[in-house]
């Protein structure tokens, strides 16, 4: 079946051209199972990959390549004939992900089903979501980084088209532009990134760059910085500090294309971006280090926002800010099998998270948190399977959520402990902000009567893919995680020249982490008993599979992070319970600067507004230099100072070029006229007579010589 | 006899005939006086072969071809004069101003 891998970002590709092309726009259209229906064959196809790849009856990395186009090029001063191949690479990540993709992206079409009913493009929508499919099967399958971007670019695209499909509409419109630019910003560093690549290796194909660096050719410097440029553009892709801005905003779009490519996959793209050139980050300390702390930072930034929001889909934007930060700084720690693992359940769990917050939007037809509440008695389906994804988000033992982290968790406490306590204290802080989500919107008493009133469970094409996809948040990492599965699958790799290791992770001194934990919000204090405990109780003390340690937490801050997971949910639920929540209010009011630093998600908007707003100053200043002194001073300037010149030589040339032209000239003719009074009859002898004076005169004088 | 003597002929029977060319009005004879001027390099040609190279008889032949193609011009220039004067009725040369500006 694998040698029919290409098939699977070629059909949904057709099928989005069915789409969008074939039949009439109808609100009632039956188009979408065109979609459905391809998205189902790529399922197939994906599933039986990854079977044959997890029972070992196929070998992986598989790659097969056919012959695109030539071009000649030179690199390092030898010019050869490039023959630009294009084909399919499927290593353990792609597998996995392919899987993924396909599924998520088939839960939410059919989701998309009930969900879009009757809109005016309806048709329009599911051609978009096939196409972004396409796009994305397309950049996990490539075997070429050329097609990988191209794909990377139409994700762009599609994602452009979806958060500005209700285009009527002003926030749509600006929140399309937003994303767009911004990850325009991100993608221009990927783009230099690659064009170094091909400068320097002299191939765009995944499998000879990475022969290149096998062998240790690539100088580290370049290295860091094609490591850099990737990372700019993976941070403008998937959100990644500081460029996350587009992400809140993308939210405009219809809810189940945020689940589809906001939420679990093409934001992931970043990551998995990063992962397919993890050899780059091998052989660069700084690009790997410099990863780490992008996540981490990330992943703190975007949760603490999460703390404060009420609409129920920009705390699950910040979510997904926050989680893909973890994703990042566990690639950045070394921990590969880990990011993607987390990649994988977060997919699920988190379009579940969506889907799940589209059908109550679709309910209650508000994003407003505080106009929610007590849901759990109307809508019963929805919240079993959202309560599944936030159990799973938030690390509780024995959802996938839970397997993931903590192998993030564990392999970022291997690399630096400093790191971990923030990246646990950012774990806590989404435990505490999924539970406060969940308890505004289905616990307790209903807080608007009437909104309330008109709520009721949606439709079985809804609750259908919210049941698929809480099996899987459920179970997909119990499963993947049982006999070191996912270590097979998504096996790190390694290069056999290694640059110097970095220097020696883990082990720094327990004073140092202290301070870092002293964060200023309220739970903050539990934190801190974890902190005092001996911090060099044994690193690799824990974890029952002997074989990959660096997957595994030392017991005792195993079940102390496990313990304070718990406590952050207390708090929650001590906080947000009932229909009021006095002590939250009483909190904000008591620390009304911090509240307002999160509302305004850092500044960080502000700071690029204002950038923005700087840049047009700047450059209309520019053009005001431009045509008050460049126009009027030098080019205007120019031209009379060159008028003058031409005046000064044109009356030079009268004066005296012209005039002794003429001088000579009139010279020969007066000499003409003079000569010519010497004849007076016009007589042939005249003539003689004077030439034979001339020649006896020229005689005479060469022969008196 | 030196080469002085041929050639103090020569330039006297040229000098004759530049005389003559300058000085008759009748257009035959200006033609008769160039037939000398022709007689005196002829002679000077004669006598520059027979002194410098007097194994030889190259110039005196050559003199010989000249007397003939001479002869030929004669016919030219007269068959010329025949058209002018048939045009002019008159042989002196004053009233030829045809070419004057």
């Amino acid at each position: 079946m694998i040698e029919h891998a290409y098939l699977i970002p070629l059909i949904p590709f057709f099928a989005s051209f069915v789409m969008l092309f074939g039949g009439k726009e109808d609100p009632h259209s039956p188009m979408p199972w065109v979609g459905i229906g391809a998205m189902g064959v790529c399922l197939a196809i994906a599933v039986s990959i990854f079977w044959a790849a997890a029972t070992g009856s196929v070998a992986l990395p598989y790659e097969h390549n056919w012959h695109w186009f030539s071009l000649a090029t030179s690199v390092a001063g030898r010019s050869f004939v490039y023959d630009m191949p294009v084909g399919v690479l499927i290593d353990g990540p792609a597998a996995v992900t392919l899987v993924v993709v396909t599924l998520v992206s088939l839960m939410v079409q059919v989701y998309s089903v009930a969900y879009m009913h009757g809109d005016i493009r309806f048709k329009r929508y599911f051609a978009f979501v096939s196409f972004f499919t396409a796009a994305m099967l397309g950049l996990v399958a490539s075997s070429n980084l050329l097609v990988t971007f191209a794909c990377w670019e139409l994700m762009g695209l599609s994602s452009y088209l979806l958060i500005g499909f209700w285009f009527e509409r002003e926030g749509p419109c600006e929140a399309q532009k937003k994303a767009f630019m911004t990850t325009k910003l991100g993608d221009s560093g990927l783009y230099l990134a690659l064009l170094l690549i091909f400068a320097k290796v002299g191939s765009f194909q995944l499998s000879q760059i990475y022969q290149f660096f096998d062998k240790g050719l690539m100088p580290a410097t370049i290295a860091t910085i094609i490591g850099i440029g990737i990372l700019v553009g993976a941070a403008g892709k998937s959100a990644q500090a500081p460029l996350f801005i587009w992400l809140p905003d993308a939210m405009e779009g219809p809810t189940p294309g945020s689940a589809l490519i906001h939420a679990a996959t093409m934001v992931a793209a970043g990551i998995l971006l990063v992962s397919k050139t993890y050899f780059v980050f091998l052989a660069s300390p700084t690009a790997m280090e410099s990863a780490a702390w992008m996540g981490l930072i990330t992943a703190f930034l975007a949760a603490s926002m999460a703390l404060v929001s009420y609409d129920i889909k920009r705390v699950l934007a910040f979510s997904t800010v926050s989680q893909l930060g973890f994703m990042m700084c566990a690639l950045g720690v070394g921990g590969f099998t880990s990011g993607l693992f987390h990649l994988t359940t977060h997919a699920f769990f988190k379009a579940l998270l969506f889907l799940g917050a589209g059908s109550i939007i679709h309910s209650v037809h508000t994003n407003d948190m505080r106009l929610m509440g007590g849901l759990s008695k109307k809508m019963p389906i929805t919240f079993l399977t959202m309560l599944t994804a936030i159990l799973a988000i938030s690390g509780v033992p024995g959802l996938s959520g839970y397997y993931s982290k903590d192998m993030i968790l564990a392999n970022v406490w291997n690399h630096d402990h400093m790191m971990f306590w923030i990246l646990l204290f950012t774990a806590l802080m989404t435990a505490f902000y999924m539970f406060r989500l969940f308890f505004l919107t289905f616990w307790g008493d209903d807080r608007d009567h009437e909104k309330f009133h008109h709520a009721h469970e949606s439709p079985a094409l809804i609750t259908g893919p919210l049941v698929v996809l809480a099996i899987l948040s459920a179970f997909a990492g119990a499963g993947l995680n049982s006999n070191g599965l996912v270590y097979k699958l998504i096996a790190k790799p390694t290069l056999s020249v290694m640059a110097e290791p970095a220097a020696a992770p883990a082990h720094a001194p327990a004073a140092k982490e202290e301070p870092s934990t002293h964060e200023p919000l309220a739970h903050a204090a539990a934190a801190e008993p974890a902190a005092a405990v001996s911090e060099h109780a044994a690193v690799h003390e824990g974890g029952g599979h002997g074989t990959h340690p660096e997957g595994h937490l030392p017991g005792w801050l195993h079940m102390t992070a496990i313990a304070l997971v718990f406590g952050s949910i207390m708090l929650a639920f001590f906080l947000y319970r009932g229909p009021a929540y006095p002590v939250a209010d009483a909190i904000k009011a008591n620390m009304g600067p911090l509240f307002t630093l999160l509302e305004r998600r850092w500044y960080f908007d502000d700071f690029f507004y204002g950038l923005v707003a700087l840049s047009d100053k700047a450059a209309a200043l520019a053009f005001w230099i431009d045509a008050n002194v460049v126009d009027r001073v030098f080019v205007d300037g120019w031209g009379l100072l060159a008028r003058i010149f031409a005046q000064i030589s044109d009356a030079f040339d009268n004066l005296f070029v012209d005039s002794a032209v003429d001088g000579v000239g009139g010279i020969g003719n007066d000499l003409g006229v003079g000569l010519r009074s010497l004849v007076t009859a016009g007589q042939v002898q005249e003539y003689l007579m004077y030439a034979a004076i001339a020649f006896s005169l020229a005689a005479t004088l060469i022969l008196t010589r | 006899m030196t080469l002085a003597h041929y050639m103090t002929v020569a330039a006297l029977l040229f000098l004759i005939g530049i005389f003559g060319a300058l000085t008759r009005r009748n257009i035959i004879g200006i033609l008769m006086s160039i037939e000398l001027m022709f007689n005196a390099a002829n002679i000077n040609l004669a006598a520059f072969d027979r002194f410098l190279h007097p194994e030889g008889v190259a110039g005196t032949t050559l003199a010989l071809f000249i007397m003939t193609v001479a002869a030929a011009e004669v016919v030219v220039g007269l068959a010329l004069l025949l058209a002018i004067y048939r045009n002019t009725d008159t042989a002196y040369v004053e009233d030829y101003n045809l070419l004057k500006g």
